[in-house]
């Protein structure tokens, strides 16, 4: 399967375009990652009903069982489980660092360990957050998956 | 997730029990010493075996807590048990002069060691978890 990188010029939205006789095993995985990479996450911000693509969100929490999506500009509130955010976005990078949330690892700038083993994440708009010691294997096991299907 | 749990207690507590039991009767064939207390140090090293094990199974329920505090508790719980068994012991029977020093020592050397270790392995992960972010964000930039 090929790749071509086109630039147009004055475009208000990147697009892709598949070209295909037959879709065989090779461009089913590519269409199943895209499915889960452009799809959305909606919710309510500030009232009213909003749809986010999934990759601009920086990480996922919980608090009293309300499921947040943070992104740069908004904080969404979603009716779904953060186990259901998972599920549904399972190949956008999503790794979970505590109970309570979830991360997306395209947006981790870097990571930095203290005296006490606790991890924190620095996000690459400037925040950070902690990674609990127990899902320490999870994060690294769900990295090293990340690298592999990237290298693909 | 459960390092240590109901189902693998008892074989972990056997490989320790294994490993400890074949390290002695090495380091005695070694230096050539007889044990005079053969069945009760085998006993003995069981027993902590267990008690270490279950010690360390603590571990999973303690990760909200900052480590330093959390190994200092778990080193003062087995401390506190060994000096606790060495008085019963030198009640039940004769130990050595040294005896309290010696256990102090055969439960502290180890833990500082696997405390060690336990830090080296964190810092290497950091390191390599930073290496693969690293590579990750230097694709996602190129495509």
């Amino acid at each position: 399967m090929k790749l071509i990188k086109t630039k147009e010029r004055g475009l208000t939205e990147n697009y892709l375009e598949l070209h295909y006789d037959e879709i065989n095993d090779e461009t089913k995985e590519v269409i199943s990652r895209l499915d889960t990479t452009l799809s959305n996450v909606e919710g309510t911000y500030d009232e009213k009903h909003v749809s986010v693509p999934v990759t601009e969100v920086l990480y996922f929490d919980t608090v009293d069982r309300k499921t947040f999506a943070y992104t740069d500009k908004m904080c969404i509130e979603m009716r779904i489980t953060l186990r259901n955010v998972l599920d549904n976005y399972s190949d956008a990078g999503l790794i979970r660092i505590s109970k309570s949330a979830v991360v997306n690892v395209y947006k981790i700038d870097h990571l930095q360990g203290d005296i006490n083993m606790r991890t924190t994440i620095f996000l690459k708009n400037g925040e950070k957050l902690v990674m609990n010691r127990g899902y320490k294997k999870e994060f690294m096991t769900e990295l090293e998956r990340i690298k592999e299907r990237n290298r693909k | 997730m459960k390092l240590i749990n109901k189902k693998n207690f008892i074989s972990i507590v056997c490989i320790s029990f294994t490993l400890v039991v074949c390290g002695k009767l090495l380091l005695e064939k070694v230096i050539g010493f007889t044990d005079r207390h053969y069945t009760e140090n085998i006993f003995t090293c069981l027993g902590f075996s267990i008690i270490i094990t279950a010690v360390l199974a603590l571990h999973f329920y303690l990760q909200r807590f900052p480590l330093i505090p959390v190994l200092i508790a778990q080193y003062a719980i087995v401390i506190c048990t060994t000096v606790g068994f060495v008085k019963l012991a030198d009640i039940i029977a004769d130990t050595d002069t040294n005896a309290m020093w010696q256990m102090i020592l055969s439960v502290t050397i180890p833990f500082i060691i696997s405390a060690a270790v336990y830090y080296i392995t964190f810092f290497r992960q950091i390191k390599k978890a930073n290496d693969i972010i690293a590579e990750i964000n230097h694709v996602s930039i190129n495509q």
